[in-house]
């Protein structure tokens, strides 16, 4: 439930912005469906339609390539699983999904099938919740006077203090805003995001052996 | 937008965010990473969100703004503090929002 609680309105969030950056309903909720990706989706949507679609892919990869340590984490109890059930947890894997069902895992409950749950319960709250932003969007008229602009700076905000478990998290998150800023005016298309990323992300793995 | 970029954006995205997680746990469930990618990989989240604040909240719609005159940083501040105390993406969002409105009124 809390699963559903967190993506419910933040796929609201997606479907509503995305409608207003010139989606169709339909082709947010088909992102939702097909991606479920909370940040990767909402940064391909900042890039458009500035970047063409190798750049917007190539930013929803970077910033879900946590993705290959969570799978890599998680490996060592999926050992015994099928193939198939490792695609299907693979699709449903989230940064809440995987907090969830490493938590479950510690305390002895995780299997395929709770696993399965988890995912699917996480699916439907991000794809409904995109549904009725996206389709609710068409009513509300000009978001800017409800201050939607900042409601993307807002969430990433949020997930930054959320990624932030350690001293060496602030340091390497201000050696990356120190990357990016100077970067901002250099680069097209935000590939400041990118390359200031991936080098502070360095830094970090150099520094903290 | 024009229809066909937005149905390629959605495929491509729905393709790559599958490859990304997929062949991660049907590889490592075979093999081990390097310690240094692990590492490498730990970081990346971070460093990602924090760029992205850093060139929305500095430099909104491709000015920069002086620090006291620009509403997206002093409303980032207080939305940073709320998800710090509640955790809640949805609180610190919809707080962010009504800070970000008022300083915009502050501010004329």
């Amino acid at each position: 439930m809390p699963i559903f609680l967190g993506y419910f309105p933040v796929g609201m969030a997606f479907g509503i912005l995305a409608t207003t950056a010139g989606f169709g309903p339909l082709q947010a909720v088909a992102c939702s469906a097909f991606a479920l990706a909370g940040a990767g989706q909402f940064i391909g949507l900042s890039l458009m339609p500035a970047a063409n679609v190798f750049g917007v892919l190539v930013a929803t990869t970077v910033v879900n390539l946590r993705y290959v340590l969570f799978g890599a984490t998680m490996s060592p109890f999926l050992r015994d699983t099928t193939l198939p059930t490792q695609a299907a947890l693979a699709f449903s894997l989230t940064d809440e999904t995987f907090a969830v069902n490493i938590a479950d895992h510690q305390q002895g409950l995780a299997s395929p099938s709770s696993m399965a749950g988890v995912g699917a319960i996480a699916w439907v709250g991000w794809v409904g919740g995109t549904m009725v932003g996206a389709y609710a969007a068409s009513l509300v008229g000009d978001p800017a006077r409800f201050g939607v602009e900042f409601a993307m700076p807002a969430m990433f905000t949020a997930l930054l203090v959320g990624q932030i478990e350690r001293k060496r998290h602030i340091v390497v998150a201000a050696i990356s805003a120190a990357i990016a800023v100077p970067l901002v005016t250099v680069l097209p298309n935000k590939w400041y995001l990118i390359v200031a990323s991936m080098a502070a992300a360095a830094i970090g793995a150099v520094v903290y052996r | 937008m024009n229809t066909t970029y937005v149905w390629a954006v959605v495929i491509g995205m729905g393709v790559v965010n599958f490859v990304v997680r997929f062949v991660p746990i049907a590889v490592v469930t075979r093999v081990q990473l390097p310690k240094p990618v692990k590492r490498w990989l730990s970081f990346v989240p971070v460093s990602v969100m924090a760029a992205l604040v850093a060139g929305e909240v500095l430099r909104p719609g491709g000015a920069f703004p002086l620090p006291w005159q620009n509403p997206y940083l002093l409303a980032a501040v207080p939305t940073g503090l709320v998800f710090y105390k509640t955790r809640s993406f949805l609180g610190a969002t919809v707080a962010g929002v009504a800070f970000f409105l008022a300083f915009r009124v502050l501010l004329g």
